[in-house]
């Protein structure tokens, strides 16, 4: 296809089952497409995602860093929000109450 | 003694505390920012937020700081969550009130030909690109059924004051419908001055309308952009600026500059021509991807990161000149330190989620249609009608307000719901903008990896951060810009 890089070739990288949540593994994947796309597949014990790189000059070093610094940073921000949902939802609730945004509802009521 | 023991008193023990809804960024070497649902801020080390993650922090004097910025709440504490609905609500505020914003197209005629310009003006004779007085009767019917206590009616072009007769017609009917809605009403030409004389100065002054103008920067650089016949674009906006000043009043003009290639290593000389003129706000704006701009604009495009070296260097440059004494404020840094520093939402219709578009602004065109932004007027003069909410001829309100050409872009952007913004620890000084990533990536969300509206963004949040954390002056300014 026109515009798209020339195949480069391809590193692969595994995550353990045990420690890592497969949502946090999407998140990552998307957050760094600007550098590569991730196929992943499991086996018994891991998530093995293979990594297609955009472009030439990152290593699979880099690649490899990159996405497991991603993984962490997304499995945090998943215990982030799994602890504070009920409080989350609690602060919308009172913060949409009385705003006459909820239908049916008088704002200054 | 009795100081010792209240200090006791409010330590929290290891696990003593339980964690508020928050995001981090990490943001430079070992500093990693946390941010709270309505903004509120607080940069700590890897080491700290790890220890306050798994519970082992021992820290008191930090543990106090993230409980007075709502990061983290004490179990059974009830204050936190009451005060951070609050702060919800009152930056939500705004979401009741709209639409604020009305622009009327007034006429695509245009005496200037100038090389950004992002619509298809037409020269200055062909009258059938002017609004008529039944079109623009109809916009009125149309702005005044908006909820919002305030309107502001801006007249732009082309250049509105080829339709001078049109925009006295609009502002005097605007203001006898006033009478029976009694809403704050305002009034903004957008102008390039070059056609103002005193018969329009004095019906402004009388009727108390607003100016906003274009000025480039310096002479060579601003007749090189926007040029007319003559090449006296920048003398003709100068002495018109100094008119105004003169007639009514320094602070009814307001001038907005736009960064094409060659402005890009001339930041110092932008700004020193807008602090001699007397204006105090200065807009430093990329060039827009839209439109004719778009088509056109060839040797004028440039990357985000050059761009945002650009903004970096001007802000610097305007912090010096508040430190030495200069008042004069960056308008895009002022929107974000009132995101930062306040709860009350600028109300900036290109950084807000839900999106600005039909919400902030709506948009009526010399012909009648209605569009959910300007940019979504630029787009249609590509043949892309994508934001084209209806005509004014056959459209209601409830039809444009409740079109799905407005609602499905609205859901599709909505940062607290979108990949990647719902987790940026950003998200609550950012905003949607489905128009951009619509004209740039062909959907209305984008893929924020790559989008150029979260590259330039963030890169403007982490300039201003870094100035906040590491200099007290600029964290002074920027909170007195944040009070508005």
């Amino acid at each position: 296809m026109p515009g798209m890089p020339q195949d480069l070739e391809a590193a692969e990288i595994g995550f353990d089952k045990g420690t890592t949540e497969l949502d946090a593994l999407q998140r990552a994947v998307y957050a760094v497409a600007d550098l590569m796309t991730v196929d992943i597949k499991t086996s018994d014990a891991e998530y093995i995602c293979t990594l297609f790189p955009h472009h030439p000059e990152e290593s699979h070093d880099t690649l490899k860093h990159r996405i497991r610094a991603e993984v962490i940073d997304q499995t945090l921000r998943l215990r982030i929000a799994k602890e504070t949902e009920p409080i989350r939802n609690l602060i919308f609730a009172l913060a949409f109450s009385e705003t006459g945004l909820v239908g049916g509802e008088e704002a200054g009521e | 003694m009795n100081l010792k023991l209240l200090h006791h008193a409010t330590d929290v023990p290891p696990s003593g505390w339980q964690l508020l809804p928050m995001r981090f960024h990490r943001f430079d070497g070992n500093s990693i920012l946390l941010t709270n649902l309505v903004g509120e801020h607080l940069f700590v080390s890897q080491d700290q937020f790890l220890a306050v993650m798994d519970g082992t922090c021992t820290d008191q004097e930090l543990l106090a700081r993230l409980r007075a910025r709502h990061l983290i709440q004490r179990p059974g504490d009830r204050l936190p969550a009451e005060l951070l609905a609050v702060k919800l609500k009152t930056r939500l505020r705004h979401l009741t009130d709209s639409t604020g914003l009305h622009i009327f197209v007034v006429t695509l005629r245009c005496e200037h030909t100038c090389r950004y310009c992002q619509v298809s003006r037409q020269s200055s004779a062909r009258s059938e690109f002017d609004m008529t007085r039944e079109t623009a009767s109809r916009a009125l019917a149309l702005a005044f059924r908006s909820p919002s206590p305030h309107l502001k009616l801006e007249f732009q072009g082309g250049e509105p004051l080829l339709n001078f007769p049109i925009v006295k017609w609009i502002v005097q009917e605007a203001k006898r419908i006033n009478l029976d809605y009694g809403k704050d009403l305002a009034f903004v030409i957008a102008t390039n001055l070059a056609l103002i004389d005193d018969e329009i100065l004095r019906f402004c002054n009388e009727e108390n309308i607003d100016i906003s103008t274009s000025l480039d920067g310096p002479p060579d650089l601003h007749n090189n952009n926007r040029r007319r016949p003559g090449q006296d674009s920048w003398q003709k906006a100068v002495a018109g600026i100094r008119q105004v000043q003169e007639k009514l009043g320094p602070g009814r003009v307001s001038a907005l500059m736009t960064t094409t290639e060659a402005s890009l290593d001339r930041a110092h000389d932008i700004i020193d021509t807008y602090a001699e003129l007397g204006l105090r706000n200065i807009f430093l704006r990329p060039i827009s991807p839209y439109g004719f701009a778009l088509r056109r604009r060839g040797g004028a495009g440039y990357e985000v990161e050059r761009w945002l070296k650009f903004y970096e260097t001007g802000l610097d440059y305007i912090i010096d000149l508040n430190r030495g004494g200069l008042p004069m404020v960056e308008s895009y840094a002022a929107i974000i330190s009132r995101k930062m520093f306040s709860n009350k939402d600028p109300g900036y219709v290109d950084l807000t989620s839900p999106a600005g578009i039909g919400l902030g602004a709506l948009v009526y065109n010399y012909d009648g249609d209605i569009y959910a932004s300007d940019e979504g007027r630029m787009l249609a003069e590509m043949r892309d009608d994508t934001f084209r909410l209806g005509n004014l001829a056959s459209s209601s309100y409830e039809d444009v307000m409740l079109n799905e050409k407005l609602l499905q872009p609205l859901t599709d952007s909505f940062t607290l719901s979108a990949p990647m913004c719902e987790s940026c620890a950003f998200e609550p000084y950012c905003g949607a903008d489905p128009v951009f990533h619509h004209a740039t990536a062909g959907d209305f969300l984008g893929h924020k990896s790559t989008s150029a509206f979260c590259r330039r963004n963030m890169g403007i949040f982490k300039i201003l951060l870094r100035r906040i954390r590491d200099n007290k002056f600029a964290q002074d300014l920027f909170w007195r810009w944040g009070q508005g």
